[in-house]
């Protein structure tokens, strides 16, 4: 990119305005991990959709696959925009995006579309979308503002814990009363992260996970609900008809793969086995058809992109940018994961979606205005264009 | 702002390299791991689990091939239908209405709703027959209900029924199938493997709601091959005489355990004909009578009703030709005879003198005569005609035991034994299923030096039991020039194109006797038949045929034993030409009853049968009729039309044709006539002319003519203006011959002019005897 500060950079302060490049690496793994996506969607949801057992494709095969490419170009154009709004605009908009996600999370509860007892969707009219892929973004910039606005008292219960887990509680609340588990999960997880990469005492992260265990174990003794889940996590063989259904399809499918799967387009098990095939599990859609190599090899673009954003965060400028990339890479890298752990039985099943895979619109687009935002925080970074040392390595 | 400030510390860096180990290394490791795991690890297994879920084997059934007689006319044939059944997992899928299922399905198809509830409510399964054989209008309706309400769950696919045109022609011969199509009697089970075929069949690769895959690249397909088709040696006009003679007998005599019939060609041993009363109808084989069935609606006792049922199932569906044995009697004196003469051992003009009785070694009493008074002296001749024990029991004697032995096996009544004390069987392997082996002596036992009484009961067919198919196989061998054959049902077998897969070549087992003897044998069992005065068989006589033959009367013993009245087995065995046997004709009947008042024998009554049959058949045969200058007189014969001639003309025309005249009104012209041109009357009738008068119009009366000669009941008839024919083979030469049945009731009201059939008995007191 080339731009009027295009010069040298003499280790002189920075101010704001200083931009450079967008991250080639970041963005071009990006870039390739969206196309295969898209494609994956087109082979994954074609049977389905031919088939319309939700009715509301027509039998139009490319049905999913035309409106996901619709906004995998408008979701470029979403993190080119987003890539370059400063980060400080991003810090100032923290505010606003959190009420704006709190106010859609109230909402939904008032006005959301209820699919499958659970109230997750607002209609906007031209689409639709959840307002708690809004929330994840919206902790992630308002912790950052927060954590940079503390400082060092962050590791004091006052300014370190205790708003976070205020602001954390009741997005939680709201995310239970839809119900959305695997949601309110993520997000506390993100917060967790958000809180643990901005110097809150590490002593909380060893006592809540410790609680956590003591929660879980007694969530299995005592709720029936969550021992079938695990149940059917151990043994997904035992029980073909109910929550074992859908594991064992995707083990089928992804055991089917083999070494070199069954090329593209061939799966079998997305032939109205596989529930979810083009969502939650379209992971195992190319566990199937691309097989070991191929699925090994997405998931290796997976981890470099996520390294990436690592990188770029602990080469971030300022604290506010360098949270702010942590935080959504760790999402990212949260998310792929336990998608990949759900597909592959590693984890019991939620519904966890797969980033640039899953089916989905606005899901995809805010997943790219993330993207973008790392980008923009990648422009702020001064080495790219200098031989100079690391910001790590300076004092 | 210091910059010191507002870069993350170096606690911050290190805890986001931490987290960019695990998140971005470590976490990704394992699940690499996990994916090795179940990619490479467990491949095998979990593919073939996915594969045995995604595959269906779809199986096109082959058509079963089609029976046909020996010209090409259809016993048995497949037609499509339908089998209709649930897929309970795709009704619980879509959401269907089990209730909607099953009230429509049990309205059309008439089975319980709530059974079919039940399927429709296991959600496991995928596959739930409801109904089999569906005919295409019921398939059309449940086509129709499903449409109407796109029920995925109910589904139809085509199956096969079996038809058999002639309902219960060749019932057991031909035999049936079950619901799965496999033959369960008779050449439908013995050549199930040749009329089925090979079902051919998809694997293919399938969607969980089990329709193809759109793209697919995994099929395997396994054409149907359609049965072959058997074309019986039957002749399904042979085998339609056959059973409608039976059929009468078993009226006429009131037989009460059934009656079984066989006509063979003696020179091949190809099954003409095999009948087995009573029968059933191959379209409803579980159907019993109507007399059972009421029976049974009696029962209060489910289990008995049960029992009662099967037993009458396993009984209608018998096949007494071959799965009953008997003692044959008289019928065996064939054999006996023709050991005797291929032996040297005696010749027609041997003679012998019977007294009423002998004695023979090693029996306690003296063997009787059927006639207690004796033949007194007979050549062998009369001997076989009087069907004389004595005189058989003394050929017998002559014959020796080993010699008898020896002739027996070779006729295939038994097959011998290592072990000289074990008793005998043996059968004719006839590809029928049910076939029974005969029951004789051990060869220690029957050959014993010391005691002859077996020997001698054996030389006139008694105290052993065999098929009837064994006896008519055997006789057929004394008839044929000695050729003991092979016999076979089966003519040729054609693919389903009708191309030409295979055909029976007749098969000699053993030449028994010699052509010479067999010509000797043929000689004399022909004036068994044809001697009017002397032949026990003369109610078998066919007038313009040879025929020759053997009556066989035999008590059944088990019954004697318990007390009861005495029951007998009547049987005749016939072949013709008497020169060059073309068919030969057994039939028996098991337990006629004495109410009939006809005299219970194998002459008096199924020698007539016998008789009738090759009547019927003998012309089938190609085998013209020709009639003696004698026999014509005798005959029955057509009247002339002669309405419009005068009334000299017609006088002359009728005289010449062997009529006589009466006549009504005063013309000189003949303006109509009695009976019409074309009936078949009574030689010597009096055809009813009319000159100018029309005939009455009143009715009469029809008279008793039963034990009346044919002449009498020729002339009773026509005082009434009424006239007979004769529907028997036998010429009324003879005033023993008299009116067994008439087929018209006396006392029935009848128009002038109306013709009864009688059947005709050569019912010589004479001659009355169990032989």
């Amino acid at each position: 990119m080339k731009n009027k500060y295009d010069r040298p950079s003499t280790g002189q302060m920075q101010t704001a305005e200083k931009r450079h490049a967008a991250d080639l690496p970041f963005a071009l793994l990006t870039l390739l991990l969206l196309a295969i996506g898209v494609v994956t969607v087109l082979s994954a949801s074609f049977a389905s959709a031919y088939y319309d057992i939700q009715g509301e494709t027509g039998h139009d095969p490319v049905y999913y696959f035309s409106r996901q490419a619709v906004f995998a170009l408008a979701g470029v154009g979403v993190m080119a925009l987003c890539s370059r709004v400063p980060m400080r605009v991003w810090r100032r908009l923290a505010g606003p995006v959190m009420a704006l996600s709190l106010g859609s999370l109230a909402a939904v509860l008032a006005v959301g579309s209820v699919v499958n007892g659970a109230r997750r969707w607002i209609n906007l009219g031209f689409t639709t979308f959840q307002p708690s892929e809004i929330t994840k973004i919206a902790i992630i910039l308002y912790f950052s503002a927060l954590i940079c606005k503390y400082k060092d008292r962050m590791r004091t219960f006052r300014y370190g814990i205790a708003p976070f887990a205020l602001v954390l509680s009741a997005v939680a609340a709201l995310l239970v009363m839809e119900p959305h588990f695997s949601a309110t999960i993520i997000i506390l997880m993100i917060g967790a992260s958000m809180l643990f990469l901005g110097g809150a005492a590490l002593g909380w992260f060893i006592g809540g996970a410790g609680l956590l265990g003591v929660g879980g174990v007694l969530a299995v003794a005592l709720v029936p609900y969550v021992a079938e889940r695990v149940n059917s996590f151990r043994d997904p063989f035992s029980d073909l008809t109910g929550d074992g259904w859908q594991i064992v399809q995707s083990l089928y499918a992804i055991g089917s793969g083999g070494l070199t799967g069954l090329g593209l387009g061939q799966s079998r098990q997305k032939y109205l086995y596989l529930p979810e095939e083009h969502n939650d599990f379209i992971f195992s859609v190319v566990c199937e058809e691309l097989g070991f190599i191929g699925a090994s090899l997405i998931l290796v673009l997976f981890a470099l992109l996520i390294l990436r954003g690592y990188w770029l965060c602990m080469h971030a400028p300022d604290r506010f940018s360098f949270l702010v990339g942590g935080g959504i890479t760790t999402m990212l890298a949260l998310q792929v994961v336990l998608n990949a752990a759900v597909c592959t039985n590693l984890v019991p099943c939620t519904g966890i979606s797969l980033p640039f895979f899953s089916y989905g619109g606005t899901a995809l687009l805010i997943q790219m205005a993330e993207a973008g935002i790392v980008l923009s925080l990648s422009r702020e970074i001064p080495f790219a264009e200098t031989e100079g040392p690391s910001p790590i390595r300076k004092k | 702002m210091a910059q010191t400030d507002s870069t993350p510390n170096r606690s911050m860096i290190r805890r986001a390299l931490f987290l960019s180990a695990v998140c971005g290394i470590l976490a990704f490791t394992v699940l690499i791991a996990q994916l090795f795991r179940l990619q490479i690890l467990r491949h095998d297994e979990l593919e073939g689990a996915a594969l045995r879920q995604q595959l269906r084997r779809t199986a096109i059934t082959a058509g079963r091939g089609t029976i046909y007689d020996v010209n090409g006319r259809v016993l048995a044939i497949s037609a499509t239908t339908f089998t209709v059944y649930l897929s309970p997992a795709e009704i619980a899928m879509n959401g269907e209405d089990p209730e909607l299922i099953a009230s429509g399905l049990s309205g059309i198809l008439g089975k319980d709703r709530e059974r079919i509830l039940g399927m429709a409510g296991d959600r496991r399964s995928w596959y739930k027959t409801v109904a089999r054989q569906i005919d295409r209008d019921r398939a059309a309706e449940v086509r129709a209900f499903k449409a109407r309400y796109d029920l995925q769950g109910v589904k139809l696919e085509p199956d096969t029924k079996r038809y058999y045109p002639y309902s219960n022609l060749a019932a057991h011969l031909i035999g049936f199938v079950g619901v799965d199509n496999t033959g369960l009697a008779g050449v439908e089970y013995t050549y199930n493997d040749e009329l089925t075929g090979t079902d051919g069949s998809i694997l293919r690769l399938k969607n969980s709601i089990g329709t193809d895959l759109l793209l697919s690249s995994y099929e395997d397909y396994v054409d149907a091959e359609n049965g072959n088709s058997v074309y019986l040696t039957i002749d399904a006009d042979l085998q339609y005489f056959l059973e409608k003679q039976l059929r009468q007998a078993v009226r006429d005599y009131d037989v009460q355990n059934g009656a079984a019939g066989i006509l063979m060609d003696p020179r091949t041993g190809a099954i003409l004909a095999m009948a087995s009363l009573g029968d059933f109808d191959l379209n409803r084989y579980q159907e019993v009578s109507e007399d059972v069935r009421a029976e049974i609606g009696a029962m209060t006792d489910e289990d008995e009703a049960a029992q009662r049922l099967a037993a009458a199932q396993q009984a209608q569906w018998r096949n007494k030709a071959i799965s009953d044995t008997y003692e044959p009697g008289s019928t065996f004196k064939i054999i006996t005879l023709a050991m005797a003469l291929e032996e040297g051992l005696v010749n027609p003009g041997s003679s012998f003198f019977c007294g009423g009785s002998m004695s023979v070694q090693g029996r306690g009493k003296p063997l009787n005569c059927w006639k207690h008074a004796g033949h007194g002296p007979q050549t062998l001749t009369q001997a076989v005609q009087h069907s004389c024990n004595v005189a058989f029991a003394s050929i017998g004697l002559r014959v020796g035991e080993e010699t008898f032995y020896r002739y027996c096996e070779d006729f295939g009544f038994f097959r011998a034994s290592e072990d000289p004390d074990a008793s005998l069987t043996g059968r004719t392997g006839i590809p029928l299923p049910g076939e029974s082996g005969s029951i004789w002596w051990s060869r220690n036992v029957f050959c014993n030096p010391e005691n002859f009484s077996q020997l001698a009961a054996a030389s006139f067919g008694q105290t052993f039991n065999i098929t009837p198919l064994q006896m008519i196989t055997a006789v057929s061998a004394c008839c044929n020039g000695g050729y003991l054959m092979q016999p076979y049902v089966v003519d040729r077998i054609t693919d389903a194109d009708g191309a030409l897969l295979s055909r029976t070549e007749p098969q000699v087992l053993r030449q028994v006797i010699s052509e010479a003897t067999s010509r000797q044998v043929n000689a004399i069992l022909e004036q068994v038949v044809c001697d009017t005065t002397q032949g026990t068989g003369k109610n078998a006589y066919v007038a313009g045929y040879r025929v020759a033959g053997k009556t066989g009367t035999s008590e059944k013993v088990a019954r004697d034993a318990a007390g009861g009245s005495k029951e007998y087995i009547v049987s005749f065995i016939g072949y013709a030409p008497a020169d060059d046997p073309r068919v030969i004709c057994l039939v028996l009947m098991d337990t006629p009853s004495a109410s009939t008042g006809i005299y219970i024998s194998g002459g008096q009554m199924a020698a007539p049968v016998v008789g009738k049959i090759m009547a019927d058949v003998l012309p089938c045969l190609g085998v013209e009729p020709r009639y003696t200058a004698a026999e014509s007189r005798y005959l029955d014969r057509p009247v002339p039309e002669v309405t419009g001639m005068t009334l000299t003309g017609a006088k002359k025309t009728l005289k010449d044709a062997g009529l006589n005249v009466r006549i009504v009104g005063e013309g000189d012209t003949v303006t109509d006539q009695l009976p019409g041109a074309g009936t078949a009357v009574a030689a010597g009738s009096a055809v009813i002319l009319y000159a100018g008068t029309a005939p009455g119009e009143d009715t009469v009366t029809m008279p008793e003519l039963t034990g009346l000669t044919y002449a009498q009941a020729r002339d009773r008839m026509g005082e009434r203006a009424l006239f007979v024919c004769s529907d028997g083979t036998i010429l009324a030469d003879s005033d023993t011959v008299r009116v067994a049945f008439q087929s018209i009731p006396a006392g029935t009201a009848l128009g002038r002019g109306d013709t009864a059939v009688v059947t005709l008995v050569n019912d010589d007191n004479e001659s009355y005897g169990i032989y």
